[in-house]
């Protein structure tokens, strides 16, 4: 078998390739520039899917809100006693949380109270409970509000505006990062007493309550009590949160999807017009190359080379580019469509996920079709009699 | 005669005022409380170790051993006190509602159940010491009159109840939060033993600062979980069965680290095998009967390791192991019977009343 790599033939290639700079030129380009967009669209989703996981795991297992006049309304802790008589039940915690609206920046945040002693329902949240000065009112910020406060010259403090009108100081004790940017970079965590005060919200009512559950097949079961005890009452499990989470995100898919058609389709279009016909300059080189005594298959070989060459080519440059557009230029204007382009969250980073799958999708969505609209055109000319293509 | 009208209106105004604010009735005093107990230690229950002037109203005192007085958040705790000491009925008084002053217990009259929530205990039991008082409180919280006799037995009666109650509570919220404090700001060691009543504990901790600055709430998790967990060593088993990643059941061939919610293991010795399952378990137990050293599962709610021997096992529940049918585990028989309604199970069964039988059924 002769299957070692004929490299007089690559060099054909190449010298044809340079031969057409300018044709060549144009179709790396167009290439290179489809399989960015592509590659650029899959690699924002693929982090901000991973950021869903993410904020996802770290999801409470049930949450219970009290509901007044169809709204979410402060509930009553008495109700963890209850809650805690249930078999099943591993603890409850009484959460303090809300939002803020700093004007100045036109940015939202979110606030939420922690106690001292109490068992924290969140790994990142019991890391912050060490670092917190309890004593006095201080607080501790995700980066992203710590930015946004830095820009309003509150470095050492905040002042939070009350119910009634009264200002209420708070000290910026340090700045926390947790695994997901998604979950942290617009809170403000503080201890509960203070955020009650701040929300002038009553001793012994809460934002809602956290119900922990040992056993995760039971979840559904405990749910299902608590919403006996209390019909008022709202219970959320994680499943529910996951399902809702997955559908804003599947809206979004549908928005990239249809992108993702369109450039697909494009790139379809261009394939169907170079595989649909050679020009007969072309045909010409082809009939001379037999005519001299080039046999079919060299033939193929050379043009496969050529197509090779341009498509690995474009597909290495769009996805390179792909990467340092997202991750770190942060993909201007094309996250806006997962992120949507409200400015009250506070800007994030996008994490990086490398996900070989996808590279694998866009290496097979794009070079081997370009290939193939190489080969075939030329397979269909290079098979005819060659005085017939020459005249 | 104008005056007298516009007297009258106002009057009845002010009755249904009164009416009104008497609703969102308070069991903590109003007045200066009567605290009778000796020392620093008289703020709180000896029992509970709870705060009287905050159920004040709900409050009894006694005296043991005809002279030391104590001093009781509530009925409950006194009936707790009861198994411990002989207390006469006749030493026992009682916080009047209406004067919040201590009366004697015998000749006051209970209003029991009415829609004030109790102290400790699921029904409230308030004392009055005239019948009229009593009655016009009735009439606005509902209820029922009865004397200190038949309210104490009441109280007996759903003693094991109420610590059942109290209990949930406590090994979920207030143990773990008390552990906490006394990890972060116990600095100095606490003699838990040289104490003789919770209230004294607490007084100590609180008037010599031997954990700093406490909130109420906190002091009394701190001394709640001294009193209770840490007097008696901490030594609650608490941890999960730990099975290698190389560990085969026996009878079905299944790996167990992969469900580590059923797994279960015998001891033999120094030998042990796991288990994906109580019922798998059981087979190879009843196999080899000879020289177990021990044998553990895997609790179903709190997913602690528990002793086989002491456990309930429901039957044909619709919550299915790896390997279908199983005998589902739990610590005691109240979670075993909730377990069993919530989830159909056919039957409760206890260690010694698995019969060869029973696991055959299961696997049919």
């Amino acid at each position: 078998m002769r299957s070692r790599i004929n490299f007089y033939i690559i060099e054909y290639a190449i010298n044809s390739l340079l031969a057409q700079k300018y044709k060549t030129i144009f179709m790396v380009i167009i290439l290179s520039s489809l399989i960015f967009l592509l590659s650029s669209l899959f690699f924002i989703k693929n982090s901000i899917k991973y950021e869903l996981d993410v904020t996802l795991d770290s999801l409470p297992q049930i949450i219970v809100q009290n509901i007044k006049a169809g709204r979410h309304y402060d509930i009553d802790i008495e109700a963890i006693d209850e809650i805690l008589n249930i078999n099943g039940v591993e603890g409850a915690v009484a959460r303090v949380w809300g939002y803020y609206y700093f004007e100045n920046a036109g940015v939202n945040f979110t606030l939420m109270g922690i106690d001292e002693y109490e068992e924290g329902y969140k790994e990142s949240l019991k890391k912050v409970a060490k670092e917190l000065d309890f004593s006095s009112s201080s607080m501790i910020v995700g980066e992203g509000v710590r930015d946004v406060l830095n820009k309003s010259y509150y470095k050492e403090y905040f002042n939070f505006i009350k119910p009634n009108g009264e200002l209420k100081k708070v000290e910026i004790g340090g700045v926390f990062s947790a695994d997901s940017l998604l979950e942290s970079n617009d809170v403000i965590v503080m201890s509960r007493d203070t955020l009650r005060e701040i929300f002038d919200m009553e001793q012994n009512r809460a934002t809602d309550i956290v119900v922990r559950v040992a056993n995760a097949d039971e979840i559904s079961t405990v749910a299902a009590k608590i919403k006996l005890k209390y019909p008022s009452f709202r219970v959320i499990t994680n499943n529910d949160l996951r399902v809702s989470y997955q559908n804003i995100f599947d809206y979004k898919s549908g928005l990239f999807l249809s992108l993702f058609i369109i450039s697909i389709f494009t790139f379809f279009i261009i394939v169907y017009d170079k595989a649909s016909g050679l020009s007969s300059e072309q045909k010409r080189e082809i009939g001379v190359l037999r005519a001299i005594g080039w046999r079919v298959d060299d033939i193929l070989k050379e043009r496969f080379y050529e197509a090779f060459i341009v498509s690995i080519f474009s597909f290495l440059a769009g996805t390179i580019f792909a990467f340092a557009f997202v991750y770190t230029f942060n993909a201007p204007l094309i996250s806006n469509i997962f992120s949507g382009y409200s400015k009250l969250k506070t800007t994030f980073d996008l994490a990086f996920v490398f996900d070989m799958q996808t590279l694998a999708l866009i290496f097979f969505l794009s070079v081997p079709i370009y290939i193939s609209a190489i080969i075939i055109p030329s397979w269909k000319s290079a098979t005819l009699d060659v005085d017939e293509v020459i005249r | 005669m104008l005056q007298r009208d516009l007297f009258i209106i106002l009057f009845s105004l002010f009755l249904s005022l009164s009416a009104v604010s008497g609703a969102d009735f308070t069991k903590s005093a109003t007045i200066k409380p009567e605290l009778i107990q000796d020392g620093t230690k008289k703020e709180w229950c000896s029992v509970c170790g709870m705060k009287i002037e905050e159920y004040y109203k709900t409050s009894h005192a006694a005296k043991i051993h005809n002279h030391k007085n104590k001093q009781y958040c509530s009925m409950r705790c006194l009936a707790v006190d009861m198994q411990e000491y002989d207390i006469k009925l006749d030493d026992v008084m009682v916080v009047d509602v209406v004067t919040q002053k201590l009366i004697d217990a015998k000749s006051a009259f209970y209003v029991v159940d009415s829609d004030v929530k109790g102290t400790m205990s699921k029904v409230s039991k308030l004392a009055f010491s005239s019948k009229e008082a009593a009655e016009d409180f009735n009439i606005e919280h509902g209820g029922k009159i009865v004397d200190f006799a038949t309210a104490l037995k009441m109280a007996k009666e759903s003693l094991v109840g109420d610590i059942e109650m109290v209990e949930a509570k406590k090994t979920k919220q207030v143990y773990p939060m008390g552990k906490n404090i006394f990890e972060k700001k116990c600095k100095n060691s606490i003699d838990i033993n040289s104490y003789l009543e919770i209230n004294e504990l607490k007084s100590a901790i609180n008037n010599n600062k031997l954990c700093g600055e406490l909130k109420e709430g906190e002091l009394q998790a701190l001394s709640l979980y001294l009193w209770e967990v840490k007097r008696f060593g901490d030594n609650k088993n608490l941890d999960v069965i730990k099975v290698t990643k190389d560990e085969k059941c026996p009878i079905c061939g299944m790996f167990v680290y992969k469900y580590p919610k059923w797994a279960a293991q015998i001891f033999y010795g120094d030998k042990r095998y796991s288990f994906d399952g109580v019922k798998d378990m059981m087979k190879y137990y009843f196999l080899h009967k000879e020289g177990v050293a021990k044998m553990l599962v895997t609790d179903y709610y709190s997913q602690n390791v528990i002793e086989a021997k002491n456990a309930f096992f429901v039957l044909g529940s619709d919550v299915y192991g790896p390997m279908g049918d199983e005998l589902i585990p739990f610590k005691s028989q109240n979670e075993a019977n909730s377990f069993s309604l919530d989830h159909k199970g056919k039957k409760v069964l206890k260690f010694d009343e698995i019969t060869k039988e029973a696991l055959k059924k299961l696997d049919e």
